[in-house]
């Protein structure tokens, strides 16, 4: 399915589109530790970009710097070709971007609508003083299709979800907020092989709903089977980006290794 | 290394079949099952346990115990505990007497007071709680006895009888047949059932009990649910008081004895009702079943005369019982 799905996006090598979100020289220090440095980075619309790099490289304060958890120490952050002012979670989401958190920061105990709605519940009737029940079991069922999951029943207690399920339900929620640019860190890092297909498969889902994806990774074949472009970050800096279609698995790997053997050699 | 994560069920089959279907018939429906017995044993026994009579009597007797269940409730399931309802009650029945009785206050404006030092109360558990991060239990302990202190200032350990006749007059009537108390404990739990099921706040109060964090990061205003729970309970604590107040005639506090209820029968109430001590779940209806259950079999021990002691270890056993069915729903979990 991974394979047949890319003949029918022009994006996955194709050539140019817009820039949804880019940084200018940002950088974020934590008292000494720089941990990110001068960053220049780009993404473009209704991609799937790809985030490498060795544990500590700085990728996961990248993404929380856009997604406004943490803010910069300097330089800039773009969104759709103008300066976004992001001072935390809300100014990013209203951007349209919207993190699914490592976590997955899902209620066990309640359901997948309730948690789908958590923090921004529909309401109707007087004063808007009640739950909107009806709709908000639409709308999910309506987005649950939209990325094309497989979970039994929106009623579904979120305890009862497989791993690849919970990851759905997680991505969907991003969805309902209206994001535009997903962001997720490591989604597979916790799961089997058969559940990370299936996130592979909804994050190829979510590029053929137009949406934007950005992936931090460790897997190096992941890359490969979802991403438009590949950056690899190295001790806070960003060292390259690369089109996938452009290069491969090795071109990559020593990209990394080569900035290893410039750090060692200049230490 | 990698940051932690944690692990989703990958290896968990999505549904446990077989045997523990029985005790999860029994968890989720043994506290029904339990009431119709008791109920439908008493009614045998007794000849005049199943009377109008004595069924309002129950339901008074559950009305003044229920209606701070029921807040009790609501900071359960957002993840707190508030063992100062204790004091809160404390103070909220001596102020009834020194500001209805000693200073001669109208009803409705003793009552706005009370309810004014229920809510003071309230946001000094919740300054502990959300400013200075003590653990709820901690903090309301503290605070409960603070509370019980004041209560001791301000009466000299002195019961305050109440002559002034307004308070019964009022709070004991009994429209369409029923006394106000019972009226309230059935408006109080309506209230609970739509503001737990039907409200954002509703939502919120079980997300923030359930995964503090992950309310908070999905943009659940945690604070203010943390707030506005301990605002209910005391708020709840202070008009069960009151009720109780006016059915015995006078301040309830002997020294510093405070005689209406006391903690374990409420967390018996609550922990029966399948509120966990651990947070964020509880259904306030199950929570009146709980409150309904301990007080027929309180009336039906009383109806039988087997005296006090029995009453004490039932009612410790029933403590017990609800302790384990709460650790048991945590581990099928
Ligand atoms: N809140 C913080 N306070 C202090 N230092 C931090 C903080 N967050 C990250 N760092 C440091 O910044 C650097 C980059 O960390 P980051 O989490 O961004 O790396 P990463 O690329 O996501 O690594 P991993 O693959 O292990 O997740 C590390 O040296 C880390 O110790
Ligand atoms: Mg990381």
């Amino acid at each position: 399915m991974l394979e047949s799905s890319n003949l029918e996006h022009a994006n996955r090598f194709g050539a140019t589109s817009e820039t949804i979100l880019e940084t200018r020289n940002l950088s974020k220090s934590f008292g000494a530790v720089q941990a990110v440095r001068n960053v220049n980075w780009s993404v473009k619309r209704g991609e799937v970009c790809a985030l490498l790099g060795d544990n500590g490289a700085g990728k996961s304060t990248l993404i929380k710097l856009i997604t406004g958890a943490i803010l910069p120490s300097s330089g800039e952050i773009w969104v759709r070709g103008s300066r976004a002012r992001i001072t935390g979670p809300s100014d990013a989401l209203n951007l349209g971007i919207a993190p699914v958190y490592q976590d997955l920061a899902l209620i066990e105990g309640r359901n997948v609508i309730q948690n789908m709605f958590l923090g921004s519940e529909l309401t109707h009737g007087p004063l808007n003083l009640f739950l909107d029940h009806a709709r908000m079991a639409l709308e999910t069922t309506r987005v649950l299709g939209e990325i094309r999951s497989r979970i039994p029943s929106a009623r579904a207690v979120v305890r009862k979800l497989s791993g690849g399920q919970r990851q759905a339900v997680a991505i969907a929620r991003t969805l309902i907020r209206g994001g535009q640019i997903i962001i997720m860190d490591e989604p597979t890092a916790a799961l089997g092989v058969e559940q990370t297909r299936e996130v592979l498969q909804l994050i190829e889902n979510l590029r053929t709903q137009g949406r934007t994806v950005v992936l931090i990774t460790h897997n190096m074949s992941q890359v490969f089977q979802v991403a438009d472009q590949v950056s690899v970050m190295f001790r806070g800096e960003m060292i390259g980006t690369k089109r996938v279609k452009d290069t491969n698995q090795e071109e990559v790997i020593s990209m990394i290794v080569g900035a290893k053997r410039e750090a060692m050699g200049a230490a | 290394m990698r940051e932690e994560t944690s692990a989703p069920s990958v290896l968990r089959p999505p549904s446990t079949p077989g045997s523990p279907r029985v005790l999860d018939f029994l968890l989720e429906n043994g506290l029904y099952v339990s009431t119709l017995i008791l109920i439908a044993v008493f009614s045998v026994s007794i000849p005049v346990f199943f009377t109008l009579e004595n069924a309002v009597n129950i339901l008074s007797s559950a009305a003044l115990k229920g209606i701070i269940a029921a807040g009790f409730t609501i900071t359960l399931i957002a993840g707190l505990i508030d063992t100062s309802i204790l004091g809160m009650a404390a103070l909220s029945t001596v102020l009834t007497g020194v500001l209805f009785q000693q200073l001669g206050w109208p009803l409705w404006t003793t009552m706005l007071g009370v309810a004014a030092a229920a809510l003071v109360m309230a946001s000094l558990n919740d300054a502990l709680v959300v400013r200075a991060k003590i653990n709820s239990f901690v903090a309301t302990t503290a605070t409960s006895g603070v509370f019980l202190g004041v209560c001791l200032a301000l009466t000299n350990g002195q019961t305050i009888t109440i002559t002034r006749p307004e308070l019964q007059t009022v709070l004991l009537a009994r429209p369409l047949g029923l006394p106000v108390a019972i009226w309230l404990m059935f408006a109080v739990y309506g209230a609970g059932y739509v503001l737990l099921n039907h409200t954002r706040l509703g939502s919120h109060l079980y997300a923030t009990g359930a995964n503090h964090n992950a309310a908070r990061v999905n943009g659940v205003p945690v604070n203010r649910v943390t707030h506005i729970a301990f605002a209910l309970c005391a708020l709840a604590a202070a008009l069960g008081t009151v009720l109780a107040t006016a059915r015995a005639g006078s301040s309830l506090l002997f020294g510093t004895q405070f005689l209406t209820f006391d903690l374990t029968e409420i967390f018996t109430a609550v922990l029966l009702g399948g509120a966990s001590l651990f947070g964020g779940s509880g259904k306030i209806e199950r929570n009146l079943v709980a409150v309904l259950f301990l007080t027929i079999l309180a009336n039906g021990l009383q109806l039988l005369q087997t005296g006090t002691g029995i009453w004490l270890v039932l009612k410790g056993a029933a403590f017990v019982a609800a302790i384990i069915l709460d650790v048991v729903r945590q581990r099928r979990q």
